[in-house]
């Protein structure tokens, strides 16, 4: 029973993190309708950036987040200006294509840069509690709050602001948006500005909680289209969701059958998803 | 009348200048190079069908050379199949899992598609990683073997050792088979319902067409074509591990069906020869390779997204149309 708990534990740390890959996705998906498959690597190079300002620096976690996420922010957009406006109105396909090319791109890049060797961002937090005979690691704790701030602080931004509504405005309606005055491309830079902010903390606090290394980016960004799959397409609760699911089945296939097969686990249980339900567990009929 | 038919006579020409090459380029190391670059048609000329007629684009094309590859190897080296055989056989069992994978990844659409594909690929490649009592792992299987000595019209024809002119001979066969396979297919009912998908899939499927079971077909043939590349590939190269099966493959085959020109039928064949060949000349670092073979994919995708062949017989096109004398080669033909 302790084991079970244990490792429902342990999946939300993960999963609160696939939550948040998910969020920068679903923004960019929902919105645009690009499948913006660069996120995962550009996360990883967010979280490379954040190693590298802790280590040279010597900033703490948070510290180096902070710098890393508006150069994320940047990159985001410039790849948004660069790279996917002028196929806009091309096929969806092509987007995709480059969002491949995109992402051999940014691997290269981050291989060039950071090289191939592991790394591991150092925290302070390596305390353990023990909580009703589970473990609770501090690291474990300080992740899953910080991607409960990111959601929430993005949430808001997206319900409450003016340029959210815009934001939700072209979401829902691309035409009506641009004829009552949205200006969509200050839309779709603000978009790829906030889906990026959010994959550089997400690349971060894998980098804290697990390793950066090359491949990693494409296998979140992999599974944070699973988490869209899962929680349905479009659906902001069900991103959620599927990330918390997807992090708690993986870490119990871990736990309890093999961790050498945990991500095939993972993929598989998205592929029953699709057979089964593919509307996924939040979206509509 | 038309004496000939223009592009049976362009093929045979082609044909007949793929068998000549070796002879030209008599380095072994440009005929290795050639040999990869056939079984690298067989590759993309099966993710042109997918990619370029049906316009799903799979990201899974390397993972299923793999099964190919492994189903080959692992049926010669432990059971003892002659390799003649499993050149048939494992291409045909790699149909058969694609028909598994292809059945619920059908059921998504567009980009869906294509990252239920990617994680195909990464569940295979990490299962060839993992399963290392079969696959022997990241250490991989060492002494793949070649196929047996052939005997035709009298004459005993080997295929051992390295930059083999009857190998390469064989690879040239499977890639003329693959795409003239693809040509029928093209040519066929099915090509013309995969094209109706690619341009208006809910049209096509208002006008009747079950349009599952032809995506499904193009899905099962195109793994079809990476389990004979593979196959290929591994009793070529002779020893076999899961680094060339990964997502980073898949990628680059993708890039050569869409630099050649998606959805023709020489495009596959320029962009393959093209992907072989350009690091031998680049040298480059393999990071480097990456953002070069990135940006390449970005550019094309951006400025010339049918590819290289439409636009060179465009060009060609345009050159005649611009030329006065050549209207008037043509006799008129009014009375």
């Amino acid at each position: 029973m302790n084991e079970l708990l244990q490792q429902i534990f342990n999946g939300l740390a993960i999963g609160s993190v696939y939550t948040l890959v998910a969020l920068g996705l679903t923004v960019v998906f929902g919105i645009l309708g690009i499948a913006h498959f660069a996120h995962g690597s550009l996360a990883m190079f967010g979280g490379y950036l954040t190693f590298v300002f802790s280590t040279t620096m010597g900033l703490p976690l948070f510290a180096s987040m902070a710098l890393a996420m508006p150069v994320g922010a940047v990159l985001g957009m410039l790849i948004e200006r660069l790279a996917y406006r002028p196929v806009r109105d091309a096929p969806h396909i092509n987007a995709f294509i480059i969002a491949l090319g995109l992402t051999m791109m940014l691997e290269g890049g981050n291989l060039l840069l950071f090289g191939a060797d592991q790394v591991i961002i150092q925290t302070p937090y390596q305390k353990v509690f023990e909580l009703g005979g589970i473990f609770v690691a501090q690291l474990r704790m300080v992740v899953i709050v910080t991607s409960v701030t990111l959601v929430a602080v993005v949430t808001f931004l997206l319900l409450k602001t003016k340029t959210g509504k815009s934001v939700r405005a072209v979401a829902q309606n691309r035409h009506a948006a641009v004829l009552m005055g949205v200006n969509v491309n200050l839309v779709s830079s603000v978009v790829f500005a906030i889906s990026s902010a959010l994959g550089v903390a997400a690349g971060a606090l894998i980098g804290a909680l697990l390793a950066l290394a090359p491949g990693v980016g494409e296998s979140f960004a992999v599974k944070g289209f699973a988490v869209l799959i899962l929680g349905g397409l479009g659906s902001l609760p069900g991103a959620i969701l599927g990330g918390l699911v997807l992090g708690v089945s993986e870490s119990l296939a871990a736990g309890f059958l093999s961790s050498a097969y945990k991500d095939v686990i993972s993929f598989l249980i998205m592929i029953l998803v699709l057979l089964v339900m593919p509307q996924g567990l939040m979206g509509k009929k | 009348m038309r004496v000939f038919n223009k592009p049976l006579l362009f093929s045979v020409a082609a044909i007949a200048g793929a068998l000549a090459l070796p002879h030209a380029f008599k380095s072994p190391y440009y005929i290795h190079l050639m040999t990869l670059a056939l079984i690298w048609i067989v590759l993309a000329q099966g993710q042109n069908l997918t990619q370029g007629f049906v316009g799903y684009v799979s990201i899974a094309q390397a993972g299923f050379m793999g099964i190919g590859a492994y189903i080959s190897t692992l049926l010669t080296m432990k059971f003892g199949v002659s390799v003649w055989t499993t050149l048939v056989i494992a291409p045909l069992l790699t149909g058969a899992m694609a028909i598994l994978a292809g059945y619920p990844s059908l059921r998504v659409k567009g980009h869906y598609f294509s990252i239920v594909t990617l994680a195909y690929n990464m569940v295979i490649f990490i299962v060839l990683m993992t399963f290392s009592a079969l696959t022997g792992g990241e250490a991989g299987i060492p002494d793949v073997p070649r196929p047996s000595e052939l005997t035709l019209f009298g004459h005993v024809f080997s295929f051992e050792g390295r930059s083999n002119l009857n190998y390469y001979a064989l690879a040239l066969t499977a890639a003329v088979l693959a795409t003239t396979c693809c040509a029928f297919v093209l040519h066929s009912r099915a090509g013309r319902v995969m094209l109706a998908i690619r341009q208006n899939e809910d049209l096509a499927e208002a006008m009747g067409v079950v349009t599952s079971r032809y995506k499904l077909f193009a899905f099962v043939m195109s793994s079809i074509l990476a389990g004979l590349a593979g196959t290929l590939y591994a009793h070529y190269i002779g020893f076999l591990n899961p680094e060339p099966f990964g997502v980073d493959q898949s990628l680059n085959i993708i890039l050569a069906v869409i630099l050649g020109g998606s959805g023709t039928l020489t495009g596959p064949i320029v962009g393959a020869v093209s992907v072989t060949f350009l690091p031998e000349i680049l040298r480059f670092a393999d990071s480097f390779r990456l953002i070069t073979y990135g940006l390449i994919l970005v550019v094309a995708t951006i400025f010339l997204p049918k590819g290289l062949v439409p636009l060179v017989a465009s060009l060609w096109r345009w050159l005649r149309a611009s030329q006065p004398n050549t209207s008037h080669n043509k006799p008129a033909n009014k009375a």
